[in-house]
């Protein structure tokens, strides 16, 4: 196991809760995650030592879901997702899984650059810079991406408008 | 009274992204508007819930892909037989070589601490100009994004890209040479090494000028 090894190790939980966020889908995050590891793996030689390794996997991760996403797109408009079929099997106690669902179906909502700001904000507690950095914005525009998102999020959840 | 504070200052703050100085002025009129409170408080509870709805999922342990582990660890012997069977030679080239390093990945190196250079393939690096013949060669010169000077070159046994550290030169690139082999007679054709270049460099590699300039200056 090398340093390389290790740090990936280290973030994978960290990962896995990000493409929870994304995906909105326990099964899809977990192979998501399986996913970027493996790429992160083969792609070991493009990381920059004294770069943000975390920033660096999380970009893996979140570019993977953007063309997942994109092929998924076509084909469900053949066939129609199967509503809440994470519910079964979820992380957690009941009561957590159930909230978490709910927490997912309202950021299904959110378009999807509203959605990734959110998740790396609120969920995995990264700073702006640090988010703005993972998808590669500028600070403004992950800013302005964050409130909006927030906004909406809020209007949803308090039940009210 | 000071401009008024909009959702997006209320947001930054909660979140914790705002200077000391902006910090104790939101806070002040958050103290002193329940508008602002009841945003600042809606703000702060969904972030909570977020927080506390996904936490635990970090705390579940993922294990690195296992088919992959296996196919690496392959690929790793693989590179790691086609560099220390030359390698035993290249060793004459570089110092601080010791038997962990042997089960290291060969070819790009992941650590900022690589190995150290021999003094004979430090030297040719102070004072070689590119393309000059010799047992070294230097295919090129260039800066690096961290700004360091860097040099791919090829030696009888060894390619590699090496820069320019406070420490001395670095090597932050290695393969076995490919000088001796005939069929790659050029030096800088190894495209491992090509990529290693690119991913390292930062805009255009050094022309002749430049180069002796940097030589001049020591290579800082």
């Amino acid at each position: 196991m090398d340093a390389f090894e290790t740090a990936l190790i280290r973030l994978l939980p960290r990962l896995r809760r990000f493409a929870h966020g994304l995906t909105r889908d326990a099964a899809d995050a977990d192979d998501l995650t399986q996913r970027a590891a493996e790429r992160a793996l083969k792609s070991r030689a493009q990381w920059q030592p004294g770069t943000n390794f975390d920033a660096w996997a999380y970009r893996i991760l979140r570019n993977l879901w953007i063309d997942t996403a994109r092929s998924r797109q076509r084909r469900d408009k053949v066939i129609a997702p199967v509503e809440d079929a994470e519910a079964v099997g979820a992380p957690g106690d009941a009561e957590a899984a159930a909230e978490r669902l709910f927490l997912m179906r309202a950021m299904d909502r959110l378009p999807d650059e509203q959605r990734e700001a959110v998740a790396l904000v609120m969920i995995e507690g990264l700073s702006y810079a640090e988010a703005a950095d993972v998808l590669e914005v500028p600070a403004g525009t992950l800013t302005s991406r964050l409130v909006r998102g927030r906004q909406a999020l809020a209007k949803m959840l308090g039940g009210g408008e | 009274m000071a401009e008024p504070i909009d959702e997006m200052t209320v947001i930054a703050w909660v979140d914790g992204e705002l200077a000391p100085a902006q910090a104790t002025r939101v806070e002040q009129a958050v103290a002193a508007d329940p508008a602002l409170r009841d945003l600042a408080e809606t703000h702060r509870a969904m972030r909570a819930r977020f927080a506390a709805a996904f936490g635990s999922i970090a705390d579940e342990p993922v294990a690195l892909p296992s088919a992959e582990i296996i196919s690496f660890a392959e690929r790793r012997a693989e590179r790691t037989r086609r560099l220390w069977v030359p390698g035993a030679i290249a060793a004459s080239l570089v110092a601080g070589l010791f038997v962990g390093q042997i089960q290291r990945p060969a070819g790009v190196t992941d650590r900022a601490d690589a190995l150290a250079l021999a003094p004979d393939l430090a030297r040719k690096l102070d004072t070689q100009l590119s393309g000059e013949p010799g047992p070294i060669r230097v295919a090129l010169s260039f800066r690096a994004r961290d700004g360091a000077y860097c040099r791919s070159f090829t030696a009888t046994h060894l390619d590699g890209v090496a820069c320019r550290t406070a420490a001395g030169w670095t090597l932050r690139y290695a393969a076995p040479g490919t000088a001796s082999g005939g069929d790659y007679a050029q030096a800088g054709s190894d495209p491992a090494q090509a990529s290693a270049v690119a991913a390292m460099i930062a805009g255009e590699p050094l022309d002749a000028a430049a180069e002796r300039a940097a030589r001049e200056r020591g290579w800082r």
